[in-house]
């Protein structure tokens, strides 16, 4: 049941979407008021859109969306600081943390996001679209944080959602992942090689896993984005830059939704051969993070 | 008077140079064929050099808006190849959005073949729009060594970053064998200028962060390899940032008494140069290719940190020549 949109959401959509959900509790309420509850026929004909929506959380796929935005959900990011550690020790004193937000958000789009919608699109390309991104990543501390989170993903797949999802979920997508795991403990099994036959990035797997589930392509791109600036902000409390108060207020704000946004749309049309790099010295930040001399975090 | 040139293709900046090793032993060039705005030059081969030489320029030391530059370069089994150019290759401002500079190169290498590609910077003037494309499609046992590197522009008219936009893509794929596709090692894309996600115009210049110049350095087969692991080992002694020196004053003094290897007292130069430079670098091995990619406070100051490092080093010089790496002096 997942709804396309085709293109991000703009100020104009979010009004559309207030009218629809108004319209929606007034024909309810007139239902009630008449007394017959046909709530399905109603409900089923408006499209689920998020996350501006706070619609009914009937389906499996508003489900799935809200497990996989949730900060509890076991990737390990918490492991991994994306370069703001780094960036710190390289900046201090002028360091800026909504500087930084701004590059990392830049960043993280430009070389991933790409990688996220196309899985999305195509979730039967995994295997190609994880080998591509393996392949763009320029440094060994990227790499490790992109590949370790995407593989816990890929293990809470196979251990947790796969026998949840099956009802909607087209049967050859589930079976591409399942192939895909398998070609991932064989390319490990023979770990000597340059060139692993699968890495298990990140972006591709939540991309396909997001499809599966039945999100939309919308949804996918927005929840990507947004765990990423939650990480950052949870690593920005941990590495006491401010508290969680701030941190929520950062989260919170009508600069991260718009910036968020913006990165999407600029990003929603990029193949993943033009992916690529728009903060050099964002790569520089996160390939000199072996080079600090105390860490609390992996990237 | 007799042109000093090889004779022209037709298509407006199309180019082909084919490498191949002499039944002597020497590399030579059995293709060289351009057309306007590109420009090849080889100088005159001697009998001992180590490969052959080819200057890379476009008339007028530049590249005018909506030139297009397609050049393709084969080079042959065992042959060796240098490019180098004559000073910045300058990209001139666009007048308008829709026209865009373009440069293609696509090189394939040989089983034992090898390519030197040391350029000087792409320099992108205030106002200009650039698409770099270079593809190497490398055999099992070929070697590349490639530089990629773009500056701010005319410090000197005092531009900083004030280009439209550049995007510059490397990649490098395995070539095709008995029973085996061709498959992509490594694609590293650069995309300045870009609208940032603030939404605010003319953002490169934060973005990127007081340096000048950044650079990338694509290292691949069994040539390189010493230079790939010297790069690798370098990075792994680069100082602890943010380490303390616990060590005593006695400690030190006597430190101090030590007579260093000559290896040691160039790192402690070159370590300082970095400081005071504001050099950035770091360098991985990915999928069988070593990326450097570094950043510098000013152009000057990157040419000398990689000449510095390719010179000491010395393997580029054995295998291709002094002449390889003359645009990094």
């Amino acid at each position: 049941m997942s709804t396309k949109t085709n293109s991000p959401q703009s100020p104009a959509r979010r009004v559309q979407d207030e009218i629809a959900d108004l319209e929606r509790r007034l024909q309810e309420a007139k239902a009630r008021l008449n007394g017959n509850g046909d709530q399905n026929a109603v409900s089923g004909s408006r499209a689920p859109r998020l996350p501006t929506s706070d619609g009914p959380l009937s389906s499996s796929a508003h489900h799935f969306l809200l497990l996989l935005a949730d900060s509890a959900l076991p990737l390990g990011s918490f492991a991994f600081s994306s370069g703001l550690e780094s960036y710190l020790a390289h900046t201090r004193p002028a360091s800026s943390f909504p500087e930084f937000l701004d590059f990392s958000l830049g960043s993280y789009a430009s070389t991933t996001l790409p990688f996220a919608l196309a899985a999305h699109r195509n979730p039967m390309a995994i295997v190609e679209l994880d080998d591509a991104l393996d392949a763009a990543i320029m440094c060994a501390v990227g790499r490790r944080a992109s590949v370790a989170q995407g593989r816990a993903l890929l293990s809470i797949w196979d251990r947790s959602f796969s026998s949840a999802v099956i009802g909607g979920a087209s049967a050859e997508y589930v079976e591409a992942l399942k192939e895909f795991t398998v070609l991932l403990r064989s390319a490990s099994s023979t770990a000597s090689s340059d060139l692993p036959a699968a890495s298990a990035h990140l972006a591709p797997l939540f991309g396909a896993i997001a499809c599966i589930s039945g999100m939309s392509l919308q949804q996918t791109a927005y929840v990507f984005m947004l765990s990423h600036v939650k990480a950052l902000l949870s690593a920005a409390v941990r590495a006491s830059i401010f508290g969680p108060y701030h941190a929520q207020k950062i989260l919170a704000s009508v600069e991260v939704q718009e910036a968020i946004q913006r990165a999407i749309t600029r990003e929603w049309d990029t193949n993943i051969e033009d992916a690529g790099q728009t903060i050099p010295v964002m790569d520089l930040w996160i390939g000199r993070h072996e080079m600090l001399y105390s860490r609390i975090f992996n990237s | 008077m007799v042109s000093p040139f090889p004779p022209s293709t037709s298509e407006a900046g199309e180019g082909r140079l084919v490498a191949e090793l002499s039944p002597q032993k020497t590399s030579t060039l059995s293709t060289v064929a351009f057309q306007y705005p590109l420009k090849l030059i080889s100088p005159s081969i001697s009998p001992n050099q180590k490969s052959v030489l080819v200057f890379l320029l476009s008339y007028g030391g530049g590249l005018v808006a909506g030139d297009q530059i397609h050049l393709t370069i084969i080079v042959k089994k065992s042959a060796k190849l240098s490019i180098v150019t004559q000073g910045h290759t300058k990209i001139f401002k666009c007048p308008s959005p829709e026209v865009i500079t373009r440069q293609k190169l696509h090189v394939s290498i040989a089983e034992e073949a090898a390519l030197c590609l040391l350029p000087d910077p792409v320099q992108p003037f205030g106002s200009s729009i650039y698409e770099q494309s270079q593809v190497f499609v490398v055999a099992e046992s070929g070697s590349l060594c490639l530089l990629d590197w773009v500056s701010e522009g005319r410090t000197a008219r005092g531009e900083s970053w004030d280009l439209w936009s550049w995007s510059g893509r490397n990649e490098v794929w395995s070539s095709s064998q008995l029973g085996k596709k061709s498959r992509l090692l490594v694609r590293d894309k650069v995309v300045l200028g870009a609208k940032s996600v603030n939404g605010q115009e003319k953002t490169l210049k934060r973005e990127m962060h007081g340096l000048q110049i950044f650079g990338t350095l694509v290292l691949k087969g069994p040539l390189l390899e010493p230079l790939a692991a010297f790069f690798l080992k370098e990075f792994s002694a680069l100082p602890r940032i943010g380490g303390r020196d616990f060590r005593s004053q006695d400690m030190k003094d006597k430190d101090n008494t030590l007579v260093l290897s000559s290896q040691e007292v160039w790192r402690r130069d070159r370590l300082q140069q970095e400081v005071s430079d504001g050099v950035l670098w770091s360098a991985a091995k990915v999928r069988g290719c070593t990326i450097i990619k570094f950043g510098a406070r000013s152009v000057e100051s990157g040419r000398l940190w990689i000449g510095d490092i390719i010179r000491e080093e010395g393997s580029v010089s054995r295998c291709f020549g002094e002449d390889a790496t003359m645009c990094l002096r």
